[in-house]
């Protein structure tokens, strides 16, 4: 009945009037104000951490330190590394180390100010290349790389000696902010059953309520995540910020809180796109043919893990592109620096490489006088070819229709080119 | 209270008057005292427009202005555009071309562009871009913002 | 917390207060940086003193040879009238590049001569114009060259308790050509990474003034003489293009020394420079 149509959103009433609810938009009556106090040091140890004056601050309800988590202190989508805060090692810039609720965000605020931390502060460590070198400053004591995922198909030593042309270079990429509109917020209460219920924008309900159920030292159904209307999240959503933070301050005073982000602090808190510096060496023959490839991806991961692996193995995996090349070999590395940790961003790890392969499918064209056109169609992927990591593409792959009405919008003589 | 000072302002079409904190900006006061939650604060800088309103047929952010800046002024937010079974031509308009997606940006939008219909009922692509250069959005991209907004502005819409 | 807005009705009544009451006090125009900066906390303020009531100042007015501007004239005002379309076409483009429409709605000509940035848009017109401020505190009024009013970045002459009135500038003859450009980041919302106002008056084909003002390559917008005399008295089709360009690379160069900045703004100036010419159709 409704395929190929477009439908109305069926929440979209109540975008377009103004009564759909953001987090930031519950309020209820008696709720604290929640803030986090982060720290301005990327690598460091905390050797004292004062909160007495803030504790004895008119209208604070509770300042909440590492030792206050009644269960367990980590978080992460795969591994729980990242504190909720930090006991005693600071691994990354902005850093949760304390948390306040107050009767209003004012006193919030001057509360964050009155707490005093001291701090040694320890070697670090900024790009990933550096973090890779035996005698880089250590993020984790186990080592900074997280991940390696090597890919090996055919011979490529032998498919350089058999090309004709090969071209030699390196990319890198930035780190990214997703810059959802609607910075993170949320509001957290006991309900008349005694469990928590968290309202957030969040990507992971299910993921968020078994994080807090292991923060809070609590069963899994005491918990309830209900997703408010999420204001974009583009992948910034799926590794915890306030949710485990705002839980807390509620458990710990019983009382409603609700915290809201600023830009700034959203910024601070969520994950980034990762910077991926990438080495890639592609040959191909006369007739633009691609014969070997190898490339190497060290991908920033940031002080913590977050989806750091998945995201190079997706990387590694999208090396050649959408060309079928017989011989290659990749290496992909996740290495933790003491930078802002790195997470999804759509792509997934598989925007970074365009870069790099296109970049190096234009200079092999260049070099061989081919249009950049035809050397890409001599080596589409079509249904049957095989990747570099052994997948058949068995169904829908679309590329060539896609070459096609590409070029055609372009005005390109398509005959000429094939 | 020590430190308020008597608000006054037509919100919405109604009278209002309130106590508030001389500081206060009127993004607060209009989420936080009259609950009207559909202004949104994006960056709190001037800089997303999320938290637009009208103040005598006008967009201004919110956000950047202190409530009492604006007493005794006429002010419309997404609340005041229209009810729920009588939607303005605008909304129904974002809603038939996919102009809205997460909805973060929409109250603020919506507003931005009754502020340039009510003034130029027939403007051009180019002056629908610029009437909606302060307004970020994220998830929808704009060119479905700008269809959205140039079907209403009639169809003889200029390229 | 504990900030006392005041609003008062007439010019007397803001004079008053500034005079009298607990400071540090701020003057509230738009309050599109004032905002930020109370919240950023750049500056402690024990009261605010919104002058939005004084429409007097709300006025663009022709006296006499002068052009004058109330301190309360916003952007959207400025980009407007018609009488500055008509003389002073450059002073609208810069007012039109300001942020955006809700920007330019309560961002107002005093309050960017005020803040002071190096990249304050109106200003660099203004400047190019040798516009006057006329400014007035308890203890009277005064005339003040803008060049002379602004001192550093954010900084200016007036004292706590001075108000800018108006900004004055001559009308320029009838026959004058202006433009403005500006580099920003991107269209909408963008601060000036440079911005250049350019006012050529003609006699025939003859340019008998000229006018060159730079903004965000010094402290403050400044005219450079140098440029300016580069079109004095030459026919439009005699102006060596060429050389301006390079030359207005020399002087921003000179003005940034070995500021990091200095590398692309030495060249991203040439562009600007092209761009400011061939609207004026010299290019
Ligand atoms: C998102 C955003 C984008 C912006 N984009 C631009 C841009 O593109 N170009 C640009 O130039 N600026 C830009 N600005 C800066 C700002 O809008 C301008 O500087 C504007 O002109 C300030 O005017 P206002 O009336 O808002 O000043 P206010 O904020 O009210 O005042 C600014 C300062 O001037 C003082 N002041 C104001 N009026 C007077 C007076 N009459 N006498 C004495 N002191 C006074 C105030 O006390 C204060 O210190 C932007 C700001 C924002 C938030
Ligand atoms: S919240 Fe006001 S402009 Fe972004
Ligand atoms: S729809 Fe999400 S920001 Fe516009």
């Amino acid at each position: 009945m409704t395929i190929g149509k477009s439908l109305p959103r069926y929440e979209g009433l109540g975008k377009v009037t103004g009564q759909a609810k953001f987090p930031a938009d519950y309020y209820m009556p008696g709720m604290l104000y929640g803030k986090t106090l982060r720290t301005p040091l990327a690598s460091a140890k905390i050797l004292r951490l004062d909160t007495s004056k803030a504790e004895s601050l008119r209208g604070v309800a509770k300042v909440v330190t590492a030792q206050d988590i009644p269960g367990e202190n980590g978080h992460g989508v795969i591994f729980p590394d990242a504190p909720i805060l930090v006991e005693d090692r600071v691994r990354s810039i902005n850093d949760a180390i304390a948390l306040v609720a107050a009767e209003s965000e004012e006193i919030a605020e001057e509360a964050l100010s009155l707490i005093k931390v001291e701090y040694e502060e320890l070697p670090a460590v900024y790009d990933p290349r550096e973090a890779m070198k035996e005698d880089s400053p250590l993020v984790w004591d186990k080592g900074n790389i997280l991940y390696h995922l090597p890919i090996r198909k055919g011979d490529v030593e032998k498919g350089f000696r058999e090309a004709d042309v090969i071209v030699e270079n390196k990319y890198s990429t930035q780190m990214v902010d997703h810059a959802f509109l609607q910075p993170e917020a949320a509001l957290s209460y006991i309900d008349e059953t005694g469990n928590l219920v968290l309202r957030v924008a969040t990507q992971y309900v299910h993921w968020d309520r078994t994080e807090i159920a292991r923060a809070l030292n609590i069963n899994i159904n005491q918990v309830r995540v209900v997703c408010a209307t999420v204001g974009g999240a583009f992948g910034g959503r799926e590794d915890m910020t306030l949710q485990l933070h705002c839980s807390l301050l509620t458990w710990l005073t019983k009382r409603p809180v609700k915290m809201v982000y600023s830009r700034e602090e959203s910024f601070k808190a969520h994950s980034k796109r990762h910077p991926i510096y990438m080495k890639y060496k592609t040959g191909c023959t006369k007739e633009g043919k691609l014969i070997a490839l190898e490339a190497e991806f060290i991908g920033d991961a940031g002080a913590y893990s977050s989806w750091s692996p998945n995201i190079l193995r997706k990387s590694a995996v999208h090396a050649t592109g959408p060309y079928y090349v017989p011989n290659v070999k990749v290496d992909a590395y996740a290495v933790h620096t003491n930078n802002p940790f790195t997470g999804a961003m759509r792509g997934f790890g598989a925007a970074q490489p365009p870069i790099a392969y296109e970049a190096q499918m234009d200079l092999l064209a260049k070099e061989l006088g081919l249009h950049p056109f035809t050397i890409r169609w001599r080596n589409a992927f079509e249904e049957g070819s095989e990747t570099a990591t052994g997948q058949i593409l068995e169904t829908s792959v679309g590329l060539k229709e896609t070459l096609l009405a590409t070029a055609k919008a372009y005005g390109w003589d398509v005959e000429k080119l094939y | 209270m020590i430190g308020t000072k008597s608000f006054e302002a037509i919100v919405n079409g109604e009278q209002v008057k309130l106590n508030i904190p001389q500081n206060l900006r009127l993004i607060d006061v209009l989420r936080n005292y009259l609950g009207l939650t559909g202004t949104k604060e994006g960056c709190g800088e001037g800089e997303c427009g999320a938290c637009t309103v009208l103040v005598d047929g006008e967009p201004y952010n919110s956000c950047l202005l202190f409530a009492l800046q604006v007493q005794n002024k006429n002010i419309l937010t997404i609340e005041g555009l229209a009810s729920y079974n009588n939607l303005h031509p605008l909304q129904e308009s974002f809603l038939e071309h996919g102009a809205v997606q997460c909805g973060y940006c929409t109250p603020g939008m919506l507003l931005v562009a009754k502020a340039l219909l009510d003034k130029n009922p027939n403007p051009t692509r180019e002056e629908i871009k610029v009437a909606i250069s302060g307004n970020l959005c994220r998830c929808t991209g704009y060119s479905k913002i700008v269809d959205a907004i140039s079907a209403v502005a009639e169809k003889g819409v200029k390229r | 917390m504990g900030v006392e807005f005041y609003k008062p009705q007439k010019l007397e009544d803001v004079l008053d207060v500034l005079a009298t009451k607990k400071g540090p006090l701020k003057i509230l125009a738009g309050g599109t940086d004032l905002m930020l900066d109370i919240r950023n906390k750049k500056y402690e303020v024990a009261g605010i003193v919104d002058i939005n009531l004084l429409s007097e100042l709300k006025n663009i007015s022709v006296e006499g040879e002068f052009i004058k501007i109330g301190s309360l004239v916003t952007f959207t005002q400025l980009a407007n009238s018609t009488l500055l379309q008509e003389r002073v076409p450059f002073l609208v483009e810069a007012a039109n590049s300001v942020g955006a429409p809700q920007i330019r709605n309560q961002g107002t000509i005093g309050g960017n001569i005020a803040n002071a940035s190096p990249a304050a848009d109106s200003v660099v017109p203004l400047i190019a114009l040798d516009a006057i401020c006329s400014v007035l505190s308890p203890l009277g009024n005064r005339d003040i060259p803008l060049n002379q009013l602004l001192c550093g970045v954010g900084k200016t002459r007036l004292a706590s308790d001075e108000l800018i009135v108006e900004v004055k500038f001559k009308l320029p003859r009838k026959i004058t050509r202006s433009a403005f450009v500006k580099f920003g980041r991107r269209n909408a919302l963008a601060i000036a990474r440079m911005s250049v106002a350019i006012l050529l008056g003609l006699d025939g084909n003859k340019v008998n003034a000229a006018r060159v003002a730079l903004g965000a390559v010094a402290p403050n917008p400044f005219r450079s003489l140098e440029l300016e005399n580069m079109f004095l008295n030459k026919a439009m089709e005699e102006i060596d293009v060429d050389e301006v360009i390079a030359r207005s690379s020399m002087v921003v160069s000179q003005a940034l020394g070995n500021r990091p900045s200095a590398k692309w703004k030495n060249e991203a100036i040439k562009g600007l420079m092209r761009q400011v010419l061939s609207k004026i159709g010299i290019m």
